[in-house]
């Protein structure tokens, strides 16, 4: 049944995404209400796997690559639709529902596997990957309003306007989103890496601080530290954060997904380097 | 129904034309009621602005209103039409609706978007309706005019994108600020150009400005008339870097603030955003200080740059808009014409159906005395052939449904069949 669900949401997705693109080149004001609707009905759809999901094992379904892909793409889906009902952002279809169903689409396709519940007792690793997950989300917006950012910033330096000029919000509300998100993502990644430090210690035997997903997440945190103290401390702003920011979130993409196959526990299998 | 329309506009005649064809408001709905007592005529709208005097009518089917039109006019302007007729175009039914849609939708304007258009033909609706002067199928359509403008608006950029100088520098800032609440404005030069572009920052939510001459009086001034303070233009790089949009218009020869001037604002700004429009030429902000991140430098070719692209943005936005008006003509013609049919369509089966029974009747004696069967076969027979004869002009009928021959169909139907009027 949440697999039925699952490939539900992602035609949804789908088909939200395709019925979004006229509203995107047409430069309506607003995204069409069939796509908002088809995307709406796939987050329900989704919503419901996970519930059915958690139901069962009675804990968040993130117990694997497959579901805490999809759980991530439900969150982004979600701050989707907060984000644009709150800024009335066209473009932001552009970027998140396509991501949205790539996410989900992964995620359905993987193949489910066994795993080893014990892991999960006490809730420390339930609160490491929920509140990485969640950080990881608010770091995709940052990557969204970056990326919108230097569009609209290169059309406004350009002095030509072309497509994007009209289409892209203004440079100071991608900015409010991009310190915005950057100010959610980071406790919540500070968080996950903490409590995945207490889990491990206490579950681990042996050197499990060179682990390779282990030192990604260091160098993504750091990137997002540098970040958000150079805000902070000497207004650090504009192109060149901008770009950090796009590099931060290709680490958090190579730390999730890439890493995943390398890195023993992280790949989601405990069993083995546990000790005996 | 029995639509015309007469009308001049800034395409078809100068403006000395135009601005003797106008009806100003005030008389406006005189006209209308003048013109809708005219034999005939059952409704009348006009819209007079200073491109267009359009006059609209809904006649009796069997009446040409276009002359009387030209006479209501005519008579209005107490003059003689006949050497302004080549300005004056022309049309009927269906060619009314669109023509009208495209009026409200801008799509017909100078300005391609230009949102007064709407406006001011909601005032027209309004004025020729408490003169009386709409109460049926062309109140329906001006109604649906002023709905199909508001679409056009709602579900396309036509109207959004600056298409002038002083507006497109505003747009910018908006693209640059988001909002202009609470900005910075600092004006070097005070000049007639730097006051108009401030001026439309001011009203677009702009808070505080500065204003800095080379004589500090004419500053004074200018800062006193927006309410703003008048700097001494030695002081000018001790305040500019409270502005978040600068305007420069000063007669300098060389350049007022070049790179490094800006990158030590910047600093103090902590990388705050500024945005420069150099209106000035020679140029007052060296070129360079856009290559510097978060700043922005716009010289007066640049803003017509932008100007440019938006009205080509205008344009592409404009197929679309027309293909809104194609399709809400259509479905307002479908709607109103086979309401307008049902009328001639009850009458011709009504005159038929009497032909048929009076002749049933008539043969009545000399058929004998017929079983109820033999009777149903008489009825059967006859209703069959007056359905056969029917069958051809109610499907022409309807098939012109929306045409601009129709009307002239209908009148040619009630003709040859004798139906009243």
């Amino acid at each position: 049944m949440p697999v039925l669900l699952l490939w539900v949401a992602l035609v949804l997705y789908g088909l939200g995404t395709l019925l979004l693109i006229p509203s995107v080149v047409h430069r309506r004001p607003s995204i069409s209400p069939a796509s908002l609707a088809a995307l709406a009905l796939g987050l329900l759809s989704h919503a419901g796997a996970i519930a059915i999901e958690a139901a069962r094992i009675h804990r968040l379904p993130v117990t694997d690559v497959r579901s805490a892909l999809s759980f991530y793409a439900f969150l982004v889906t979600l701050a989707f639709f907060f984000l644009y009902l709150r800024y009335r952002i066209t473009s932001l279809g552009l970027f998140m529902p396509p991501f949205v169903f790539v996410l989900t689409l992964i995620s359905a396709f993987r193949p489910v596997r066994p795993f080893d519940l014990s892991a999960f007792r006490g809730g420390w690793l339930a609160v490491h990957i929920g509140s990485t997950i969640l950080g990881y989300t608010g770091f995709f917006l940052t990557f969204v309003a970056a990326a919108m950012y230097l569009m609209q910033e290169k059309e406004l330096k350009s002095k030509s306007p072309h497509a994007f000029y009209y289409r892209l919000p203004s440079l100071e509300l991608c900015d409010e989103l991009y310190y915005r998100s950057l100010l959610f993502g980071l406790p919540l990644l500070t968080i996950g890496i903490l409590t995945g430090f207490i889990w491990a210690s206490r579950t681990w035997k042996g050197p499990w601080e060179f682990d390779p997903k282990i030192l990604a997440s260091m160098l993504t945190w750091l990137i997002y530290l540098v970040l958000f103290s150079t805000r902070v401390s000497g207004g650090w702003r504009g192109r060149r954060a901008a770009y950090v920011a796009i590099f931060g979130f290709v680490a958090v993409m190579a730390t999730f997904l890439g890493v995943s196959l390398l890195s023993g526990p992280h790949g989601y299998v405990p069993t083995l380097r546990q000790g005996p | 129904m029995n639509l015309a329309l007469l009308g001049i506009n800034h395409r078809t005649a100068p403006v000395e034309v135009r601005e003797l064809m106008h009806i100003p408001e005030s008389r406006l709905a005189q006209a209308v009621s003048d013109l809708t007592h005219r034999e005939g005529i059952r409704e009348g709208l006009i819209l007079s602005t200073c491109n267009r005097v359009e006059v609209m009518t809904s006649a009796e089917d069997s009446v040409d209103a276009e002359p009387i039109i030209h006479q209501f006019l005519a008579d209005h302007h107490r003059f003689e039409l006949g050497p302004y007729q080549r300005f004056f175009y022309h049309y009927q039914q269906q060619e009314v609706v669109r023509h009208l849609f495209r009026v409200a939708s801008s799509l017909d304007s100078m300005i391609l978007g230009e949102p007064q258009i709407l406006g001011q033909l909601k005032r027209a609706y309004a004025l020729a309706h408490e003169a009386g002067g709409l109460n049926g199928s062309l109140k329906e359509i001006a109604g649906q005019a002023l709905a199909v403008g508001r679409r056009v608006r709602r579900e396309t950029a036509l109207g959004s994108a600056a298409v002038s100088v002083s507006y497109a520098a505003v747009e910018l800032a908006k693209k640059i600020f988001g909002s202009l609440e609470g900005r910075t404005i600092f004006v070097i030069g005070a000049g007639k150009m730097s006051e108009l572009a401030a001026k439309h920052l001011l009203s677009s939510g702009a808070s505080a400005i500065y204003v800095t001459n080379r004589t500090y009086e004419r500053a004074v001034q200018l800062a006193a008339a927006f309410c703003g303070t008048a700097v001494a233009f030695e002081q000018l790089f001790e305040h500019l870097p409270k502005a978040d949009i600068v305007i420069s218009s000063t007669g300098a020869a060389g350049y007022v603030v070049n790179k490094e001037d800006v990158a030590r604002i910047l600093s103090a700004r902590r990388n705050r955003p500024v945005f420069f429009v150099d209106i000035a030429v020679p140029r007052n902000i060296d070129p360079l200080v856009n290559e510097l991140d978060n700043t922005f430098v716009y010289d007066i070719d640049d803003l017509g740059q932008v100007v440019e692209a938006n009205k080509k943005q205008r344009e592409r936005e404009a197929v679309w808009a027309e293909e809104i008006v194609q399709e809400e003509v259509q479905r307002t013609m479908r709607r109103l014409a086979s309401r307008d049919l049902v009328p001639t369509i009850v009458a011709l089966e009504g005159r038929l159906n009497a032909i048929r029974e009076g002749e049933v009747e008539r043969y009545n004696t000399r058929l004998g005395n017929l079983t109820p069967e033999q009777r149903q076969a008489v009825d059967a027979l006859t209703r069959g052939i007056m359905n056969k004869i029917l069958h051809g002009p109610i499907t022409e009928l309807k098939n012109g449904a929306g045409q601009p021959e129709q009307a002239a169909l209908v009148r040619l139907v009630r003709k040859i069949f004798g139906l009243a009027n």
